[in-house]
């Protein structure tokens, strides 16, 4: 059984239909790459899927549960974690401050410490700035703390919005690195990508979104195959 | 120079309500990006019921109506979220401006109406008590009014930087996307925060109506006016620019009330403000960040 299923998902913006009927699977355990061009729907899929924005049409499945058209709260609780594009930290509260409203619907004060620890041994950069406003960050700085914000919530599976958008290569290499690490954790990922020569590396699923529609499916090895695909995402430098 | 620095002390010291003011307005501001122009009016109107403790109990002590016109306060405050947003398009820049000035019209015809229109003697405290240092001299009901008004901050600091409501509303106001990805209830902070900035207004009113002597249904649009003037002063969705501009407003008025008297006074405030709106547009404390 899939963790996440999206079934003919349609969501507008009031008469313009981003997602034309989108349905794809999230495999238990996987990691899941969303390619496509601008505009193609990827945002609007990812935070129709947080409960941001609400399908028109279509269903949307969680470990077995309908969550289509529910609060963001509720998604979250049931634990499904966005990282938003362009990270969207909290910039005049400290580090500190964000994490713990990462774990805002969280009781258990003793394992939200733990957690929060366990973070900065991850993030040994976010431990140096735990007082410093968050606004502060550099953009890879602001990356991190946005992806421990929301593994705050100790998500069964994390959404990542374009995490590599406007980061140094360096830095790029780094949030691959954490998102192979977290994997072996036990989290599953789907996220959405322009870098395609980084995805592959980690990804073991692809889709590709075009104008609104899924318009491929298949393992890294059928996506490096595909000569359209390759010319327009890999650049036709490649082999 | 005497007259003056009494003036400048007494102005700053009534301030502190112009500061409660504009921090209410502030605060919604900065959660929801809209102005709640029925705050004023809803805070006199909190203060007014607080008179009801002395129709219940004739003889109550003046700090029990105070907390009868806190606690009214906050219920109104959670009325005008109610009747005003909650049900209203967000997304259109006039709905709410206009609910909410209905809001203000309704409550003055209700104090109007209820009061047949005739200012309502209000319980005094400290009025006996008074400070002096020569000719200098500290009035107890404004001192009275600046301690409780401060006591008042003190507690909404600590519930803004130190519980989980005050964590909550702060993420909403400075990324109200991210704060719901965290899942926080949006509409839930919203209300809270009416109710938070009622018990605000409501304590307020009971201030102002304890240092005149009396409450009026005409305190309402100018108190509108004054606060609103305090909110651009000290920037927009700052609190500690609306606490130094409430009482800067406080100090300024009252020191051109002592030179050109009562009737010009309010010229001047607008002129003042006009003066910040030409070379300070952000405010004293424009907010490092707002959404982007």
């Amino acid at each position: 059984m899939s963790l996440l299923k999206i079934q003919d998902v349609v969501t507008a913006y009031g008469k313009i239909e981003a997602l034309k009927g989108v349905s794809l699977e999230v495999a238990p355990g996987s990691i899941t790459c969303l390619l496509g061009p601008n505009g193609a729907g990827k945002t609007t899929l990812m935070m129709t899927v947080a409960g941001i924005l609400k399908p028109r049409k279509g269903g949307i499945s969680f470990a077995g549960e309908e969550i289509a058209g529910r609060a963001p709260h509720d998604i979250v609780a049931r634990g499904v974690a966005l990282v938003p594009e362009n990270r969207l930290v909290f910039p005049a509260m400290t580090v500190l401050e964000n994490l713990l409203a990462g774990a805002y619907q969280r009781g258990d004060k003793k394992a939200v410490a733990e957690d929060i620890d366990r973070m900065y041994a991850r993030f040994p950069r976010l431990r140096e700035r735990s007082a410093q406003h968050a606004g502060t960050l550099s953009g890879g700085e602001q990356q991190m703390l946005a992806v421990a914000r929301a593994l705050m919530s100790r998500p069964r599976l994390l959404l990542m919005d374009e995490p590599s958008l406007g980061l140094a290569p360096l830095v790029v290499e780094e949030i691959f690195r954490i998102i192979a690490e977290l994997h072996r954790d036990g989290v599953s990922i789907f996220f959405v990508e322009q870098n395609a020569h980084m995805a592959l590396k980690v990804a073991q699923h692809f889709f590709l979104i075009e104008q609104g529609r899924i318009s491929f499916s298949g393992t890294p090895g059928a996506l490096a195959e595909d000569e359209v695909i390759r010319r327009a995402y890999l650049g036709s430098a490649q082999q | 120079m005497l007259d003056f620095l009494q003036a400048v002390s007494d102005g700053v010291l009534f301030g502190a309500t112009y500061a409660l003011i504009g921090i209410g307005f502030t605060l919604v501001f900065g959660v929801m990006h809209k102005i709640n122009m029925a705050y004023a009016a809803a805070s006199v109107g909190g203060a007014y019921c607080g008179l009801l403790v002395l129709k219940v109990m004739a003889g109550a002590p003046a700090w029990l109506v105070f907390l009868g016109a806190f606690a009214a306060g906050g219920v109104l405050g959670w009325m005008v979220y109610l009747t005003c947003f909650h049900f209203i398009p967000l997304s259109s820049p006039l709905a709410t401006l206009m609910s909410t000035v209905g809001m203000l019209l309704l409550i003055d015809e209700v104090i109007v109406h209820v009061t047949n229109g005739m200012p309502q003697n209000y319980p005094l405290m400290f009025d006996d008590v008074m400070l002096r240092a020569g000719e200098f001299t500290l009035r107890g009901d404004l001192l009275l009014v600046f301690g409780v008004s401060v006591l008042v901050m003190i507690g909404l600091l600590l519930l803004l930087y130190h519980t989980r409501l005050g964590l909550a509303t702060r993420a909403v106001s400075q990324q109200p996307v991210a704060a719901q990805l965290c899942g926080i209830r949006l509409v839930r902070v919203n209300a809270l925060t009416f109710v938070v900035t009622g018990l605000l207004g409501g304590i307020a009113g009971a201030l102002i109506g304890a240092s005149v002597g009396m409450l009026s249904p005409l305190l309402t649009l100018p108190l509108t006016v004054k606060g609103l003037i305090v909110t651009v002063i000290g920037g927009l969705g700052s609190v500690p620019g609306a606490i130094v501009a409430g009482l800067l407003v406080g100090g300024f008025e009252n020191v051109l009330q002592l030179y050109r008297g009562v009737t010009e006074r309010d010229l001047y405030v607008m002129l003042l403000l006009f003066v910040f709106l030409v070379f300070r547009p952000g405010g004293i404390f424009a907010p490092k960040s707002g959404r982007d």
